[in-house]
């Protein structure tokens, strides 16, 4: 099932999810919904507990996360979907993201070194490095003949 | 209202590109295009002004990496101005603070191309 929420229609349906502790989102795989998702991740941040500065950490990992499965699991196949799922417990904010692309693993995952990067710029890979700076775990599984990225945020 | 809108001006031989809204990978081809017009006109004194910028992915700095070497090679430079706070979070986490000159008002970026201690000389 497809929605397409407004940021208005967004922090409405927001207000009421933290009873249920789920939200989920599915957007087609296509570069366009990027600011719908990072916003719906930056306003549940702020309303699970999340100050500005580290909810703006949140969407922006949720934009990195989202841009490799649009673009590497997907390689820009618009008619796929990305499944976007939220789950709230009073000590944490959980970010799922569920594709059926070419996924990663966790093992399969190498962070550049910042340092090293520093000495000799490239492009690519910084996206993880992020992800990885921003949230508390990031973690990549396949289950089921699906991929999942899972990112966590403590709160308190 | 727009995801990105670039406005392109000069002041005092310095290049000013000032993105408003967010680059990541939906806008970046944008952005990528104003900066690489820029150089092809040989304009190597860049400066990134980023008052109303309210965020960019690792799309938008490698935009930013794809044409700092060639800069650099023909004398110039390409700074940061005005940063917000999670935009500024952005370039330090991943370095980028070492890499490139910041500065908090455009004033004092435009400034630095004036200066007579290298490479940065406009």
């Amino acid at each position: 099932m497809l929605f397409c929420l407004s940021i208005n229609q967004m922090g409405k349906k927001l207000a009421r999810i933290f009873d249920s502790g789920n939200f989920r989102l599915v957007i087609p795989s296509q570069t366009r919904y990027l600011n719908l998702v990072t916003n719906l991740a930056k306003r549940a941040s702020v309303a699970a507990g999340l100050s500005d500065s580290d909810a703006a950490k949140v969407s922006i990992a949720v934009d990195e996360a989202v841009t490799n499965i649009i673009l590497h699991a997907y390689q820009n196949d618009p008619e796929k979907s990305v499944e976007v799922e939220l789950r709230f417990s009073p000590s944490s904010m959980e970010i799922h993201l569920l594709h059926t692309g070419q996924g990663l693993r966790d093992d399969q995952v190498r962070l550049p070194d910042p340092n090293e990067y520093v000495k000799h710029p490239r492009k690519g890979g910084l996206g993880l490095l992020l992800m990885s700076r921003f949230m508390d775990e990031v973690r990549f599984m396949e289950y089921g003949g699906r991929s999942e990225c899972c990112m966590i945020k403590h709160l308190g | 209202m727009a995801d990105l809108s670039i406005q392109v001006r000069e002041l005092d031989g310095v290049s000013i590109i000032e993105p408003s809204g967010f680059i990541n990978a939906h806008t970046v081809r944008q952005f990528e295009t104003a900066l690489e017009g820029l150089v092809k006109e040989e304009h190597y004194n860049i400066l990134l002004q980023c008052i109303n910028l309210n965020y960019i992915s690792s799309a938008g700095l490698g935009a930013i990496m794809g044409q700092i070497e060639v800069v650099r090679e023909n004398g110039g430079d390409i700074v940061l101005s005005n940063l917000q706070e999670n935009v500024f979070a952005i370039f330090d986490t991943l370095g980028f603070t070492q890499l490139y000159k910041v500065f908090d008002i455009e004033a004092d970026a435009i400034l630095s191309f004036n200066k007579p201690d290298g490479q940065e000389v406009g």
